[in-house]
């Protein structure tokens, strides 16, 4: 378990006092005596649940607990997600995994409020080698100044693409840098970590295969959505890894705002059967 | 003609004639060459003053003022070969020729020799081929003499208010009201002016006049306009023995490098185009061309892109000698810094930080690799989206920031702004379809198999919304006639497919959106 500052001085409190054991022990400690105060009022010892005494203490850190950690990270644009994100947000440089088993997962939708703040702040977008073309329309309809794009050829050989991509992270001049490779070793995914900090710019790299040791500091896998309500734009969105964070954890987005919110009973209407039309599916 | 040891004066070029006539010296008035014998004690070297020869293309007239500056820089550089001093006036160049005279053996020869060189030059730029001139101690005086015509050489200080006394004023080159008071005061000749007291010409005329005439006569202080030669630097190196390994080169390189950043520091300038060559033993130097995005003169910067570029280079042979040339230079720039410390704290991305960085990508990836995109007002949705090369895109670009500052200006830009928001109305948002369009186009529409009921893309394919009709390009033979929708597929990935409308009704797959 991590000890932070604070729970280090609790631990360190714990020692004063005599008793000679760990931080559970130590913190039950002091919520015992916590309950002895307010128990006296209601009665009844046992009835303060411990995770609510852990809660109202606010030098203490834990692990699992995203509220803490203040907002040190860059806005997802989702308050769903900002919510399960350390740091409330994607991470301000380094690299981020984004996994979907296959692309239209809104793998993109998911980025594209960041790139309008990157955008805003008059920085670049560079894309290295994406898998289709990139469609401008699409990025205009998304508020997206299209000025402030540009794209490495698909056609670039990996080792020329990955030679991009690090630069690009290191020289700091793009806002934000987005890949697309799978298969990548532990040893280039590190270095392009590293070279994330060097030029604290965030990169973004799209896969299909989940690897489960990589040195990148938050890893997310787009899955659609299971449940049987969910609409046509809703996807769940896990979070495999998070620096910071040790407990897997997921929510549902809407991920498709561009869509709009009449769009369900558009379709609904139409799902009637059409001759000409339907009639064949 | 007073004077006619020193003193001559040609006939004017006739009418019909558009020919320089040649300048007649007298006996003794330049520098003969001179043949001395051992016991002759050479001549004591008298310190003599300069000699001004001066051209005069009263042609110039008719044409803008940027034409004749670009004509006289022309003759300029033609003129450098005679003198090392070359000095601009409206529409007349004077170079100082006193200390080419023995060199070259004598006025004559040097006059032939910039005929031969001017004649061809005008005429290659369809002008009448003739010029005026004349030659004296100072540069005023030259350029009157020159303008009026009368082609003389005036060899000695003493004899140049003579030679000038008798020009007639309109060669002063003065205002209308000006020639029109002199006229009045019974003034037609310059000598006539210098009967005049000089405090009463101050007051009339103002101090100009007097310090025109004083220059003529040698007696104020002449500031010239000097020619300079544009910067040139190619620097090479023979490698003491032969390298096949590029990185054993690259301390060579930057110690060429070096040398140019010196040379452009000293001249205030940056380097916009490099070429840097590797020399081979009997074969064809392989050539590296570095044209740069922005003009540099960072020995860092320009370091890094020659590694770049030498990790693309295979060698065909090994390397005997490198050589640097500058094909092009730019004025240097450099970026202010603020006064006050905090606000470097900020890191801020500057654009030549980016600019170096895209030039480092495009030597490594080459030229077409770094794209930029742009929408097009186009139903047809694959042609609605375009990729265009970086650098064309940039330029598109800067015109256009260009023409947004101007807006408001004179009538003439009027046009120019037509054609701007035109260009403006091909950009974002105004011209997009409203309908949802995916992030990824697919390159060639992918066909969808369909069994029995179901369409199937790797998984089974249900159509969510739609459709949107499209018709269009039927002009070009290859009509678009489609029934777009948006569709998902079972694993849940969000496709945009359509059906042909013509043919077989086939189902296709166009894009996700992703």
């Amino acid at each position: 378990m991590r000890l932070g500052p604070t729970a280090g001085a609790a631990y360190r409190q714990g020692l004063t006092g005599k008793r000679r054991t760990g931080l559970t022990a130590n913190t039950k400690f002091s919520a015992q005596q916590d309950s002895g105060q307010t128990g006296a009022r209601i009665g009844n010892r046992t009835t303060i649940p411990i995770e609510q005494l852990l809660h109202s203490n606010p030098k203490l850190w834990r692990g699992c607990d995203m509220a803490g950690q203040g907002s040190h990270g860059l806005s997802t644009g989702y308050p769903e997600l900002d919510e399960i994100l350390p740091g409330r947000g994607w991470p301000r440089n380094g690299l981020v995994e984004v996994i979907s088993k296959q692309w239209g997962m809104g793998e993109l939708q998911l980025l594209l409020p960041l790139m309008r703040s990157v955008i805003a702040q008059g920085k670049w977008v560079l894309w290295i080698s994406p898998p289709h073309q990139l469609y401008a329309p699409a990025l205009v309809q998304a508020g997206i100044d299209i000025e402030q794009v540009l794209v490495v050829k698909a056609d670039t050989s990996c080792r020329d693409a990955l030679w991009s991509m690090e630069k690009a992270l290191q020289s700091g001049s793009c806002g934000l840098v987005l890949a697309w490779q799978n298969w990548l070793p532990g040893r280039v995914l590190r270095r392009l970590q590293l070279a994330g900090e060097t030029g604290d710019t965030l990169g973004v790299l799209f896969k299909h295969n989940v690897s489960n040791h990589s040195p990148s500091p938050l890893r997310m896998e787009i899955k659609s959505s299971c449940e049987k309500d969910s609409a046509f734009s809703d996807a769940e969105v896990a979070v495999l890894k998070a620096r910071g964070n040790f407990r897997p954890l997921s929510t549902r987005l809407d991920l498709y705002p561009c869509f709009g919110p009449d769009f369900r009973p558009a379709l609904q209407a139409k799902s009637e059967p059409q001759p000409g039309l339907y009639a064949h599916i | 003609m007073k004077d006619s040891e020193s003193m001559a004066q040609l006939p004017l070029p006739e009418a019909g004639e558009s020919r320089v006539i040649k300048l007649p010296l007298p006996a003794g008035a330049g520098p003969q060459p001179q043949v001395r014998t051992a016991d002759q004690a050479a001549p004591a070297p008298r310190n003599r003053g300069k000699l001004w020869y001066a051209l005069f293309l009263p042609q110039l007239a008719t044409l803008s003022e940027p034409q004749q500056e670009r004509i006289l820089k022309h003759l300029a550089a033609l003129m450098e070969s005679v003198s090392s001093t070359v000095s601009f006036h409206p529409q007349a160049l004077i170079c100082e020729v006193r200390s080419s005279l023995r060199y070259f053996g004598g006025i004559e020869v040097i006059h032939d020799k910039l005929r031969s060189l001017i004649t061809p030059a005008l005429q290659d730029r369809g002008l009448p081929d003739y010029f005026l001139y004349a030659a004296s101690p100072t540069v005023t005086g030259s350029l009157l003499l020159a303008r009026s015509g009368q082609n003389l050489l005036v060899y000695r200080k003493e004899n140049l208010r003579s030679a000038l006394g008798q020009l007639p004023t309109e060669v002063l080159q003065l205002n209308k009201e000006q020639n029109r008071r002199l006229y009045n005061m019974g003034v037609r000749k310059i000598r006539d002016i210098w009967r005049l007291p000089t405090d009463g010409l101050h007051k009339r005329f103002g101090s100009d006049f007097i310090r025109l005439l004083n220059r003529a006569l040698g007696s104020a202080a002449e500031p010239t306009h000097n020619y300079l030669p544009p910067p040139a630097f190619t620097t090479s190196c023979d490698l003491p023995y032969e390298l096949e390994n590029l990185d054993r080169l690259l301390p060579v390189a930057d110690e060429l490098l070096a040398q140019l950043c010196d040379f452009l520091r000293h001249r205030d300038l940056s380097a916009s185009h490099l070429v840097f060559s590797l020399l081979h033993e009997r074969r064809e130097a392989s050539e590296i061309d570095m044209a740069l995005r922005q003009a540099s003169r960072c020995r860092d910067h320009l370091l890094l892109l020659l590694e770049t570029h030498f990790s693309n280079l295979s060698l065909p042979a090994p390397v005997t000698g490198v050589r640097l040339h500058i094909k092009q230079f730019d004025a240097f720039m450099s970026e202010s810094e603020s006064l006050l410390l905090e606000d470097k704290a900020a890191p801020t991305t500057s654009s030549s930080s980016l600019d170096q960085f895209m030039e480092q990508l495009q030597a490594r990836l080459g030229g077409q690799t770094l794209k930029s995109i742009n929408t097009i007002a186009e139903h047809c949705p694959e042609y609605a989206s375009q990729e265009l090369d970086y650098e064309q895109a940039r330029k598109t670009r800067g015109t256009r920031k260009a023409g947004k500052i101007k807006a408001g200006s004179s009538r003439q830009d009027a046009a120019k702004q037509l054609t701007i928001v035109t260009r403006q109305q091909q950009l974002p948002s105004a011209l997009v379809a409203d309908n949802p369009r995916p992030l990824w186009l697919l390159d060639d529409p992918l066909e969808l198999t369909r069994r029995g009921s179901r369409l199937y893309y790797r998984k089974p394919v249900s159509l969510i919304s739609g459709p949107e009709r499209i018709e269009s390009c039927w002009w070009t033979g290859d009509e678009v006639n489609r029934d777009y929708y948006v569709a998902q597929e079972s694993s849940g990935s969000r496709l945009w497919v359509y059906r042909e409308r013509g043919g077989d009704r086939r189902w296709y797959l166009h894009g996700f959106f992703a």
